[in-house]
């Protein structure tokens, strides 16, 4: 049993080692781009929340990100406020505006759901840019700093691992309790869960705020890293990013989203080095892994292993089922 | 009485498809409902679990009304159905398939911590021997024959912990021998469990080989209803319906 264990989770022992020793092997500047994909892996995971677990495309998810980084922001910048409660009113204020577009979206499925979430999410980014006074508008909030002790980007890095550690222990308690079996079913067949008793609104709604609490989290993580917020946190390309990281990684798969949002982020740190045309690049990187790796890199993966595995099982199960 | 309609009546625009159906479904029943193609069986289902709202009349479920019940809190009350169309969850296993169905009646679906795996080992496995999928557990549903999956479906249907258990053709698209099978679960559920079973089926064979009680629709009306026997017997059922093949 323990060593059963073990054999299932040496590569998170090895992904916790390396990501403690990393600022002591990598440079300041990747430091900086490994804390980026951290902060957007959560992202992405709470966008996989809704996607890959409940079968809902969010094309708004952004808009909750960068209302986290707003609150924070505007906290610590205008009212001096404590860092570590500007951190939980980030998620709140994310939550709480999850819940209210929540209510209207969770009513509607697949291609309908995403325009709506889009709407929102592109109301949101107007509502902040346009209001100059109270947010900035487009020069965005300038001078976020986190508090003494977590300045130093080895110091904040550590403080986004513990962060992501947690949030993804949250996340997977939450995909394998019951409330998470409900929303695989959901995405499986609606009408049938519906059937069992479920009444599927209430669930939608409940990941959904769970999704914009947690993307909140993200953006409220970035703001102090960044040292700066900007109205395009909330609007639609940013709601794209997640999108295109757990296609590429893999959105039926729990770690999909972190793989595909790493492998973006450095490629983009990387290629932005000697070329702008970066985009063109990622392009062709998501049409290779669509033709070539269906499901993503990580779902590719987990679909061959599972068929090695379902073939390595029939011959037994044959035996059985023989006359 | 578990179920009663009175006078329940649904049009499509200009199509009556059930007209003023009043039935009785008495506890611990199998009771058969027949008819042939377009005459209103599924519709009539559908009113039943609330996927349709009725035109005119009332559901009454054990003496209270649920007319206008949204489907799962019927489900909560105890009616349950099956989907002609297997309808299942292709990528969940066999298992992880009777468990919510567990977790849902169960009420425990909201919580969002425990670790679901945990929870109801025995009755899962209770039910999956009931009907015959125990080996099969680890399977996932798009892998399934299709009798298989009829025998998921109805294993799911089970761990809701239904009262009343709706089949809508049980044994349809099944080999004879599953047919046989069938025929044989559904008897030992209504026997050992308590189920009230209310079917639809066109195979003759299976309807006169386990209904206790039969009703025939025709264009939506409600033309015979009793024991099997004298449903056989009735002329105008053998006009419209049997033809010769009781």
């Amino acid at each position: 049993m323990q060593a059963g264990w073990l054999k299932q989770a040496w590569w998170l022992i090895l992904a916790a080692v390396v990501g403690i020793l990393a600022p002591h092997i990598i440079s300041e500047f990747y430091l900086m781009i490994l804390g980026e994909a951290l902060i957007m892996s959560i992202f992405a995971l709470a966008f996989n929340l809704l996607f890959g677990y409940m079968g809902q495309l969010s094309f708004g998810q952004a808009a909750f990100y960068g209302l986290g980084g707003y609150t924070v922001a505007m906290l610590l910048t205008k009212l001096q406020f404590n860092f570590w409660l500007s951190l939980v009113a980030g998620i709140l204020v994310a939550g709480i505006v999850g819940l209210i577009v929540g209510y209207f979206c969770v009513k509607l499925r697949g291609i309908y759901f995403a325009i709506l979430t889009l709407a929102f999410g592109q109301l949101l980014f107007v509502i902040i840019y346009k209001w100059h006074d109270f947010t900035g508008g487009d020069d965005g909030i300038q001078g976020v700093f986190p508090p003494e002790a977590l300045k130093a980007p080895i110091s904040y890095y550590y403080f986004i691992l513990i962060v992501f550690a947690a949030s993804v222990y949250l996340l997977w308690k939450v995909v394998n309790s019951p409330f998470g079996y409900v929303l695989k079913a959901m995405r499986e067949n609606p009408e049938r869960t519906e059937f069992l008793g479920i009444n599927i609104a209430r669930y939608q709604l409940m990941a959904f705020v769970m999704a914009a609490a947690l993307s909140g989290l993200a953006g409220a993580l970035w703001a102090p890293f960044y040292r700066s917020v900007a109205p395009f946190h909330l609007m639609w390309v940013k709601s794209g990013e997640p999108v295109m990281a757990t296609i590429l990684g893999g959105s039926t798969t729990f770690f999909g989203p972190v793989v595909g949002t790493f492998l973006m982020t450095f490629l983009h740190a990387y290629v932005l080095g000697f070329t702008y045309f970066w985009p063109v690049i990622m392009g062709s990187f998501i049409l290779v892994v669509i033709f070539l790796l269906p499901g993503g890199i990580l779902g590719f993966a987990q679909e061959k292993l599972r068929e090695r595995s379902f073939k390595a099982m029939t011959p037994e199960g044959r035996d059985q089922d023989a006359p | 009485m578990l179920l009663e309609t009175r006078g329940l009546t649904k049009d499509f625009g200009r199509l009556r498809a059930v007209n003023s159906v009043s039935l009785e479904v008495s506890q611990g029943d199998v009771h058969a409902i027949i008819g042939p193609n377009g005459a209103g069986k599924s519709t009539y289902f559908n009113l039943i679990t609330g996927y349709h709202v009725p035109t005119s009349g009332e559901v009454i479920f054990k003496g209270r009304r649920i007319t206008r019940l949204p489907s799962h809190k019927r489900c909560k009350l105890g009616i349950t159905r099956s989907f002609q169309i297997t309808s299942v969850f292709p990528k969940l296993t066999v298992y992880e398939g009777v468990l919510l169905a567990l977790l849902s009646s169960k009420g425990i679906t909201l919580n969002p911590l425990s670790r679901a795996m945990n929870y109801f080992k025995d009755e899962v496995w209770h039910i999956l021997e009931d009907v015959g999928l125990a080996e099969q557990a680890r399977v996932r549903g798009d892998s399934l024959s299709h009798g298989d999956k009829k025998r998921w479906e109805l294993a799911i249907t089970l761990g809701t912990g239904p009262e009343l258990l709706l089949l809508d053709e049980p044994t349809c698209g099944m080999s004879p021998e599953e047919t046989e099978a069938t025929m044989v679960l559904i008897q030992k559920l209504a026997e050992e469990r308590g189920l009230t079973i209310l079917f639809t089926e066109h195979d003759m064979g299976v309807v006169f080989g386990i209904a206790k009680r039969i009703s025939v629709l025709h264009q939506g009306m409600l033309i015979a209803d009793g024991e099997p026997q004298a449903v056989r017997a009735s002329e105008e059922v053998q006009k419209v319906y049997l033809g010769g093949v009781a």
